[in-house]
């Protein structure tokens, strides 16, 4: 089902938590809301279902207004950062919870619960679980059972809010890579909200990324990453190096060196660069940055150099360990600097 | 090793020896002196002339009727204060609202205030000078020196027990597991039913405990609006004062032993109930662990 949201705003007191914000999801999309917290990706996922209302805008389901209708006729299911599974209830218990509530016409038969309950433990590999408690389960498991309780409904639409959030890192990529492998079976239209940018480029067929209350860039992972529309955008999608600047036909003048900006105005500018595509070496080049190594971190497969550049301390380079060892780079050492691709800014406030 | 480490360092934040005991013993002495020589008196003064005199305070017919009394009571204050308190936690752990710390002052209320004023805010409002005396005297209807008036006042007096117990445990809840119900599709009712209550069942059976034990001794202010009418208006704590006054010992304290009695009961009740949702959740979190 189609999702489109329609001039959405919402306010908590003075704070603006979505300001008028647009929108459509097509039909069985896996969509990622991204954002630090405080932006309202949590807020808009609540109001999509039926659990927060708007100031103003509307929701549409399939080209139909949501607005009036109420949560539990909404059919969405609903993944909660904390699970809320029912403590008091089994595992079984939990996930019969939707078809248990039914109004007895359109409440399907006990073997016929049993049926579904049991197809979907085993839809998330948890059958042997059936009778435990979700206190005697492990964070991932009591997320899988919150997944199955929330699929029990037929739902619509899938809404998960920060649902690896409280995991491991293990644990989570795991279960990143299950709830992708989980959609390319059943194809529902899902939306999750997530504040780790590597969860959202990795699962999600499209990205939003919001801040403050609106959307920065709407794109694939790829059109994200490789193309941030803000430096907000760049900033919040990986590590970034910073130079402050002035772009003067064509070339932006940091300390010794100088780097290209072809296509920018003249005009004060801010330049990003990632840590992991700058080139170093020991042989001046015309235009390359001169610094000094003044840390060397090793954090596993890769290496983190700082560099202070003049006018830019502690400017961070990535290097593969092999590329590391081949160069043989000690602190202290003066080094040169190339980057090999560059975002420009201009007129930054 | 780590069993040495662990004695070092109890040793190390604990007092020495002798302080110990003497703070244990003084708490052991306290207790005695004034929880446990009060309670064996009681028992022991209503059984001072035997058996059969103890057993006769039961069988007088004022008796009888302070105690029917004081069952029709609580019957009715804690029934009332249980629905009345389940709604006042729900509004105040599960909506933001003006007003709201105001409201949970206010429940605080009738513990703050002396039973004596909360008996006698009812005889200005209801007696025969009160602002509504005038209006039920004209159309026949008793509320001081009458069962209403003593239920008005338990009601009162009782009122705190249920919403203060479950306001920290339902705060502490949240509510992710009400609204996953209805996101599920459940309506408000299937979700108290089946979500919010079973959640809080001990709690609540903990504050109807006290709220009924409370129910059933309340003196203050029961005695102000009670007019103390034998046969009709006392309640059993009443009942044992009129007894006392006529020093009638063995009655007052066999009357009194029913109430310790019932103290006693509700002491042990309150400690199986603990002692149960400490063991559910020990067992809880072995089964957790054994992932």
């Amino acid at each position: 089902m189609s999702i489109d949201i329609r001039n959405i705003s919402k306010r908590f007191g003075n704070f603006v938590a979505l300001d008028n914000i647009n929108l459509d999801i097509a039909s069985g999309e896996l969509l990622a809301l991204l954002g630090p917290s405080g932006c309202g990706k949590t807020t808009l996922l609540r109001i999509i279902a039926g659990l927060e209302t708007a100031d103003a805008g509307q929701i549409l389901f399939h080209g139909e207004d949501t607005t009036d209708k109420h949560v539990s006729e909404r059919q969405v299911g609903f993944v909660f950062q904390h699970y809320a599974l029912f403590r008091h209830m089994t595992v079984f218990e939990n996930v019969a919870f939707g078809l248990r509530v039914r109004p007895k016409e359109t409440r399907p038969s006990e073997t016929e619960i049993k049926r579904k309950v049991h197809e979907l433990l085993e839809l998330v590999q948890l059958d042997w679980l059936a009778d435990r408690h979700p206190a005697q389960l492990s964070g991932g498991q009591r997320q899988r059972i919150a997944l199955a309780r929330a699929l029990a409904v037929e739902p619509k639409v899938l809404l998960l809010d920060e649902p690896f959030g409280a995991l491991d890192t293990k644990v989570r990529k795991e279960l990143r890579r299950w709830l992708r492998r989980l959609h390319d079976e059943v194809h529902l239209t899902s939306i999750f909200v997530t504040h780790d940018q590597e969860e959202a480029l990795e699962v999600a067929d499209r990205v939003v990324v919001l801040n403050k209350g609106h959307i920065e860039q709407v794109g694939t992972p790829e059109e994200v990453y490789d193309t941030p529309a803000s430096p907000f955008v760049y900033q919040f999608l990986g590590d970034v190096n910073l130079f402050h600047s002035r772009v003067h036909a064509g070339w932006a003048e940091v300390g010794k060196g100088r780097i290209a900006a072809p296509e920018a105005p003249d005009a004060p500018a801010v330049i990003y660069v990632r840590p992991h595509e700058i080139d170093l070496s020991r042989v001046a080049s015309g235009d390359a940055l001169h610094g000094e190594i003044s840390h060397i971190r090793i954090l596993g497969a890769t290496i983190r150099l700082e560099v202070d550049v003049e006018g830019h301390d502690g400017v961070e380079v990535e290097l593969s360990r092999e590329r590391y060892q081949d160069g043989g780079w000690q602190v202290g050492e003066t080094v040169f600097l190339t980057p090999r691709t560059v975002q420009v800014y201009s007129n930054p406030q | 090793m780590a069993a040495s480490l662990t004695v070092n360092r109890s040793q190390a934040t604990t007092e020495t020896r002798w302080v110990r005991y003497a703070l244990t013993g003084l708490a052991l002495a306290f207790i005695t002196l004034f929880l446990i020589v009060p309670l064996i008196a009681v028992f022991a003064e209503a059984l001072r002339q035997g058996w059969g005199l103890f057993l006769a305070a039961f069988t007088d017919p004022d008796a009888l009727s302070a105690i029917r009394l004081t069952l029709i009571t609580a019957a009715i204050a804690v029934p009332l204060n249980l629905v009345f308190g389940v709604a006042a936690a729900w509004t105040i752990s599960r909506f933001q609202f003006r007003g709201r710390s105001v409201l949970t002052t206010l429940i605080d209320l009738p513990f703050a205030v002396s039973p004596v004023v909360a008996g006698l805010i009812y005889v200005l409002l209801f007696g025969a000078q009160g602002w509504f005396g005038p209006w039920l005297a004209e159309h026949d209807i008793k509320i001081i020196f009458a069962i209403p008036g003593i239920v008005l006042a338990t009601v009162f007096v009782t009122f705190p027990f249920i919403a203060r117990e479950l306001i920290p445990l339902m705060e502490a809840q949240g509510s992710d597991e009400e609204q996953a119900a209805l996101v599920l599709g459940a309506s408000g009712w299937q979700t108290f039913w089946r979500v919010t209550l079973p959640n809080i069942k001990w709690g609540l059976l903990y504050g109807v405990i006290l709220a009924n034990a409370r129910a059933m001794g309340e003196f203050g202010a029961v005695s102000v609006v009670s007019g103390h009418i034998r046969g009709m208006t006392n309640t059993i704590p009443l009942h044992v004062e009129i007894l006392y006054n006529e020093y009638n010992f063995v009655g007052a304290f066999a009357c009194a032993s029913l109430l310790a009695l019932l103290a006693l009961v509700t002491l042990a009740v309150k400690s199986f109930i603990e002692w149960r949702s400490e063991k559910l959740a020990e067992e809880d979190r072995r089964h957790a662990t054994e992932e």
